[in-house]
């Protein structure tokens, strides 16, 4: 069962946030949609969900009692303690108590949160608060979880324990959708869609979109005169460049590219396809 | 690089808040045109070192040098400071920002060509790329010699994160020093050197290349790699999917093979590198620093 | 510092609420209030009965407004109406002599009335020889319901209202502000839970809190200041009910119109504030320009002190509260249905699914087409 968006726009008044987006989301896989501020990540997990309407498309989505969803804002009442949230989504989900009793212990101690059941979610780090919105969104053994920014601002410890969360539920099948703005995170992902300005820039596996980058990427050292090409961004102490037609230009090295360099030219190819 | 150089740096420095201790003997210096990262996780003592470079804190022990000299009021003038959340008004054009911080600081100047486009716009209203620009730009307007960012890049894509290093490279090319404070490992990887900071104390310092050096992970593949998760993370191991059916392991590939083995699974285990986040991970949760079950204190 | 002073300015000049409360609420307040704030009354429903009433009532100018003039009745219909609260005066003509009745409820009412009637008997003491007919009669009166007119006794039912006026709309419009300003409430929208799950969980604690509230008030009231309940206990809380909802569902209607607590906040005041002032509680309603006196018959606190006093100090009994029970029932209806209405909108979107329950687990997923 795949779930996920088709050829999927939404527009809000006249802007159009996605522009015929497809988002496939399997069971057992991680799915990362990655893309800047204002590229549409938050609208195409909203549509996902069925918080959005899309004005064309077809959305495929199991029904809510089997989506887990962790909005980028929150996921959890602060004014509430850890125990308190976890009784809150049982009862919204109708979990029997017998294994709602045992999943909860496990989900508990996968955090870190076995020990502050009683503190108020307010009171937690946000680190802690982000796994407990999590925990919270995988308490019903969801089939689709979908995740917002789960990792942004948060430290880099709970950020790789809450990728070992999202790991464990993958390895029992849940399909999972993470929308992230870092991307060395969506290097990790089985399926990666690259999202900029609402329209899909590329999409597939982490290993078929590095194939696909076309002609051929270099370095140059920190140089004084300025940029060493028009196709070039700074990485570090020097610069990265991109030559679409294969060519270097002199004094640049050829690289491998990484993943970050195929966002980056693939960013830069659709802006110069505008 | 001798203490004169430095445009700030801290020597043996400790800041302590009654009985808990922020900053244990730091050695810090930032010198001109180098982008210094400071890493760490929340409570690391990251903030507090910036308040005590600035001189907004006294140190306990120790000493704190900014621009040659004990951190002083004039001293902060010739720094520039960009918190995360920008210190921007969201309901003032971008204009009205610009001349607000520039009366405050008794500065005349022109908005940059780079954000003069966007002048009248609703700082609330621009894309936060944008708005980081514009940020950058109003902490510039002084030309300060030393930088303060406070995770400067985070959220915004890598095309954007590469315009705003363009922005701080730049200023540090014309001779100004920076110090970047992150938690995020991407913008980590853009600085000249890292000081990786826990518990308050220093636990690396140097390049990426450096920090990593040569630790090492396992990488198992497997067809079955949904069962391998299950059985090494039941037998303890750190275990990380990445990618379709691969799996990176902290721990030695005999010692995975034979648990994998032992359950039936059939699987590839082989060394490969660690990467920085591998390596930040093992640095601060090492056998001197508490285990990251522990959920930390409550913060109020 | 000139450089904070300008933009301060700036900021202030774009956000619309503040300046709109900051000019032209004082402004409006002045002109509405101006003409609402009256302690004099010029109009005092009167009706008069008994066998010499016609000669009565033709000798009745105003401030009294003879409403019903009826010589076949007598004194057990006469406080009927005032019991009712159909009229604040009533002239009972017998052997006897001449009895007045006030309801002592309208405490201002009542003063004038006295007053007029002062007058009258100085007029009718130095131009006796000349009136003929009632002259000689003897003129007593008797106010009822509240004969010390008390000003507490009066102020108290009105001020549980006002109480509750507070607590439940702006209690209420922050608790569902909250939900919004946190993202908690997309995740609501998410889960297994239809809207009126949702709306009728985040009401029915505050309904519970504002009932239990308005007990104590009243008890307290009762307690420190020997305010009467003389009526039926269940007419009350029926009124109270209704006016709960209709504050209630204030409250919510509030929330879906702001995006943060502060708006909530200042628009709750917005709503609060001509309720203080118009609804009867401090100046009375008849007494308030014809112009502005409408505003007061929008405002569920004006029939809810309406129920209170009656059923408090008169034992008015329910058949004569049927118009202000009926006009709160209106209000609380239109209220909390557009609050539903937008609370709706704000939690799906998506539009079919909502009020759906969840899907049996074996279903499957279903194909949104748009």
């Amino acid at each position: 069962m795949t779930w996920g968006l088709d050829d999927v726009r939404v527009s809000f008044g006249r802007r159009t946030a996605l522009d015929d987006v497809t988002v496939r989301a399997r069971p057992a896989e991680v799915t990362i949609v990655v893309g800047g501020d204002g590229a549409g990540k938050s609208t195409c997990l909203k549509t996902l969900v069925g918080l959005v309407r899309p004005q064309a498309g077809t959305v495929r989505r199991p029904p809510k009692q089997r989506i887990g969803y962790v909005p980028a804002t929150s996921g959890l009442y602060a004014d509430l303690t850890v125990q308190e949230n976890l009784d809150f989504i049982a009862g919204a989900y109708r979990l029997p108590g017998g294994q709602r009793g045992e999943r909860e212990r496990q989900l508990l101690e996968r955090t870190g949160l076995a020990g502050v059941r009683a503190r108020l979610g307010g009171q937690l780090s946000g680190g802690m608060q982000r796994k407990l919105a999590a925990a919270l969104a995988l308490l019903h053994a969801p089939d689709l979880l979908v995740l917002d920014e789960p990792t942004t601002g948060v430290d880099p410890v709970s950020r790789v324990e809450l990728w070992r969360l999202i790991s464990g539920a993958a390895a029992q099948g849940t399909a999972v959708v993470v929308a992230t703005t870092y991307v060395n995170e969506a290097a990790r992902a089985a399926s990666v869609v690259l999202l900029e300005a609402g329209k899909v820039l590329a999409s597939g596996s982490p290993d078929a979109i590095l194939r696909a980058v076309p002609g051929a990427v270099g370095t140059a050292a920190r140089t004084g005169a300025g940029l060493p090409g028009p196709l070039s961004w700074r990485r570090g102490a020097g610069w990265r460049v991109w030559a679409p037609g294969g060519e270097l230009p002199a004094g640049v090295e050829p690289a491998t590219p990484d993943f970050d360099d195929a966002v980056v030219v693939a960013e830069l190819a659709a802006q110069a396809g505008r | 690089m001798t203490p004169v150089d430095a445009l700030a740096e801290s020597a043996a420095v400790w800041r302590r808040f009654g009985s808990h201790v922020a900053v244990r003997a730091v050695d810090l210096a930032v010198a001109a045109g180098e982008v210094v990262g400071l890493l760490g996780a929340n409570g690391a003592g990251k903030t507090t070192l910036i308040r005590l470079l600035l001189g907004l804190l006294q140190p306990s022990q120790g000493s704190v040098r900014l621009f040659g000299a004990p951190p002083s009021v004039s001293g902060r003038r010739r720094a520039g400071y960009v918190p995360q959340t920008l210190g921007l008004y969201d309901d003032l054009t971008v204009a009205e920002n610009w001349s607000f911080t520039a009366a405050a600081f008794g500065v005349r100047a022109a908005l940059p060509a780079s954000v003069a486009g966007v002048r009248n716009e609703l700082v609330g209203a621009l894309p936060l790329g944008t708005q980081r620009e514009v940020a950058f730009a109003v902490a510039l307007a002084h030309r300060p010699e030393l930088l303060v960012l406070d995770e400067p890049t985070s959220g915004v894509g890598p095309l954007g994160r590469a315009r705003l290093w363009e922005q701080i490279r730049q200023a540090a090319d014309g001779g100004a020093g920076a110090l970047v404070t992150t938690h995020n490992l991407e913008e980590a990887q853009e600085c000249d050197r890292l000081v990786v900071m826990a518990d308050g104390r220093v636990v690396a310092s140097g390049t990426v290349a450096g920090i990593v050096g040569d630790r090492t992970v396992t990488e198992v593949r497997s067809a079955d790699w949904a069962r391998a998760f299950a059985v090494l993370d039941q037998e303890g191991y750190e275990v990380q999917v990445h990618g379709q059916g691969v799996l990176r392991v902290t721990g030695q590939a005999a010692d995975v093979q034979k648990v994998l083995a032992a359950s039936g699974i059939e699987a590839q285990a082989r060394t490969v590198g660690a990467n920085l986040e591998e390596a930040f991970v093992a640095l601060v949760s090492g056998p001197a620093f508490p285990g990251r079950a522990v959920p930390g204190p409550a913060v109020a | 510092m000139w450089a904070m002073v300008a933009k301060e300015f700036r900021q202030l000049r774009r956000d619309r609420r503040t300046v709109a409360m900051m000019i032209v609420l004082p402004v409006v307040l002045l002109v509405v209030f101006g003409y609402a704030a009256n302690f004099d009354v010029h109009d005092i429903p009167t009706v008069v009965a008994g066998p010499g009433a016609r000669q009565a009532a033709a000798s009745l100018r105003p401030p009294f407004h003879v409403t019903e003039v009826d010589p076949a009745a007598g004194l057990a219909a006469a406080r009927s109406r005032l019991q009712d609260g159909e009229a604040v005066v009533a002239v009972v003509t017998g052997g006897a002599g001449v009895h007045v009745l006030m309801d002592g409820t309208q405490l201002f009412s009542v003063e004038t009335a006295q007053g007029a009637l002062a007058r009258l008997a100085a007029a009718r003491a130095a131009g006796t020889a000349g009136a003929g007919g009632a002259g000689a009669s003897r003129v007593t009166e008797q106010i009822l319901y509240n004969p010390r007119l008390t000003t507490s006794w009066v102020m108290v039912p009105g001020l549980a209202g006002l109480i509750l006026v507070f607590v439940g709309t702006l209690i209420t419009s922050l608790g569902v502000v909250r939900e919004r300003q946190t993202g908690t409430l997309e995740q609501l929208a998410v889960m297994p839970l239809r809207a009126r799950d949702v709306i009728a969980g985040k009401i029915a604690p505050y309904l519970m809190v504002a009932a239990v509230d308005l007990t104590a008030i009243v008890l307290i009231g009762m307690g420190l200041f020997g305010v009467p309940f003389t009526g039926n206990v269940a007419t009350f809380a029926l009124g109270a009910g209704l006016f709960l909802l209709v504050t209630l569902g204030m409250g919510v209607l509030i929330s879906t119109l702001s995006q943060n607590q502060g708006q909530a906040i200042q628009l709750s005041f917005m709503i609060m504030l001509p309720q203080v002032l118009l609804s009867g509680l401090i100046f009375p309603v008849t007494s308030m320009a014809a112009g502005v006196r409408w505003i007061s018959y929008v405002l569920p606190l004006t029939y809810f002190i309406e129920i209170s006093r009656g059923v408090m100090l008169k034992a008015t009994p329910i058949s004569a509260l049927g118009q202000p029970l009926g006009l709160l029932a209106l209000l609380a209806v239109v209220v909390l249905g557009l609050a539903i209405v937008r609370f709706r909108h704000d939690l799906a979107p998506s539009g079919r699914r909502s009020g759906k329950d969840a899907q049996p687990r074996d279903a499957g997923s279903e194909a949104v087409a748009a």
